[in-house]
């Protein structure tokens, strides 16, 4: 009778004692994450975390420690998640935190070599070079600060470039200065003309809008390029760049139908007056309000 | 070897395959962590960016706010914490006087709970 039984038992056993092993592992004595990554934190802090940065950034303006501490999240691209949060958080009201994440997209620059406008809905304002087609434009150097590399190179696990125990051994006294100077502002030298301004009517536009493109000498996307629109009630600032599906040198603003705005760029330029939404007419004979698409460009 | 022997010595064996796998083959992930967990050298760097922001900002609702994420007693507690940390993994000075100024701002203006920074 015993040996008919054969080696089953053992493999009843076997069982028993992955299923004890496992139970002990995944709920008595689970893995305990204590010393957690800012990679690993859930959507919304990840998002403090980066307002946060961008806040610090605009106080010490140290472009390496920021990028060091976006590092830390994980984001594919820097650039695009500063971006699309700063759009949000505009659109969520809270323009100072939107500023200081824009400036930060702004000054890290774009990511991409090469951006396509979005399929559908997107502005169809002409450049002028025809169609939007954000080319990455980086106006001025790349400079890398070899004291701050060796700091990146030893401690596993410890921030890179963020004040810390791997900085404080290298270095006595670890200064961050301002050095990588991929400067975003826009090429110096003469203001931005207005080349081009025209009425849009596209029905796939949910709303009217004022779509601004500024281009450098070369034809070039400008991004960080500051816009003021006022009206009678009040004024707004925004900035090219921050929408980078539809080209680095992009902006827009909802106009308000019936309303008249001016808009002008904060370096200077002449004023542009009398922007109201026009009226548009599609195929069967339903009106919509327009836009206006207007394209500046240094000489 | 008796088979109750054998029998015990495959359980252990299962049970060693269970921990390996539920340990390291196949853990538990935390993929949406809140910032309490984090390690303390980036707890520090959070804190350092509050100062930093605080600095120009001058706004202590906000930056206690912002130290709450952090869990903790207090947000004094959580910049005494980071200061502590900061000094003993030297931290420049500006760095540390920063979050120093921050800490003091608390204190004089949340003072319900405690920090001890030396």
């Amino acid at each position: 009778m015993r040996e008919n039984r054969g080696p089953w038992y053992l493999l009843t056993g076997l069982a028993l004692g992955v299923i004890l092993g496992l139970g002990y592992a995944w709920l008595v004595q689970p893995v305990r994450y204590t010393d957690t990554t800012p990679a690993s934190l859930r959507a919304d802090f990840k998002e403090r975390y980066r307002a946060l940065i961008a806040s610090a950034y605009q106080a010490n303006k140290d472009l390496v420690r920021a990028k060091a501490r976006l590092g830390l999240l994980g984001d594919p691209d820097m650039y695009r998640a500063l971006a699309e949060q700063a759009q949000r958080t505009l659109a969520g009201g809270d323009p100072e935190e939107a500023r200081a994440l824009g400036l930060l997209a702004v000054a890290l620059g774009p990511a991409p070599p090469t951006l396509a406008p979005s399929p559908s809905g997107s502005p169809a304002a002409p450049s002028p070079t025809g169609d939007i087609t954000a080319t990455r434009t980086i106006t001025g150097s790349l400079t890398l600060n070899p004291a701050a590399s060796p700091a990146q190179t030893t401690t596993p696990g410890a921030p890179a470039n963020l004040p810390g125990p791997t900085a404080a051994l290298l270095t006595p006294l670890p200064t961050f200065t301002p050095l990588p100077t991929r400067t975003p502002t826009p090429t110096p030298g003469a203001p931005f003309v207005l080349r081009i301004q025209e009425q849009v009517c596209n029905p796939d536009l949910e709303e009217a809008l004022i779509q601004v493109q500024a281009f450098d000498a070369s034809g070039g996307p400008v991004p960080g390029v500051e816009v003021i629109v006022s009206w009678e009630a009040g004024e707004d600032r925004f900035f090219t760049g921050l929408k980078p599906e539809l080209g680095l040198g992009y902006a827009d603003f909802s106009m308000e139908p019936l309303t008249s705005y001016a808009l002008r760029l904060a370096k200077g330029g002449q004023p542009i007056g009398g922007l109201t939404a026009p009226e548009c007419e599609a195929q069967g004979g339903e009106r919509y309000w327009g836009s206006w698409s207007l394209v500046f460009e240094q000489p | 070897m008796s088979r109750w022997i054998r029998f015990a010595l495959a359980i252990t064996l299962g049970m060693i395959g269970g921990l390996l796998y539920g340990w390291w083959g196949n853990p538990v992930t935390y993929v949406d962590t809140t910032p309490d967990s984090l390690g303390i050298d980036y707890k520090t760097d959070y804190v350092l960016m509050v100062a930093e922001a605080y600095s120009a900002e001058a706004d202590l609702e906000a930056a206690a706010r912002r130290l709450a994420l952090l869990g903790g007693e207090s947000p004094q507690e959580s910049v005494n914490q980071a200061i502590l940390f900061a000094e003993r993994q030297g931290y420049t000075d500006a760095d540390v006087a920063t979050m120093r100024k921050l800490l003091g701002d608390l204190q004089l203006y949340l003072p319900a709970a405690e920090g001890t920074a030396p």
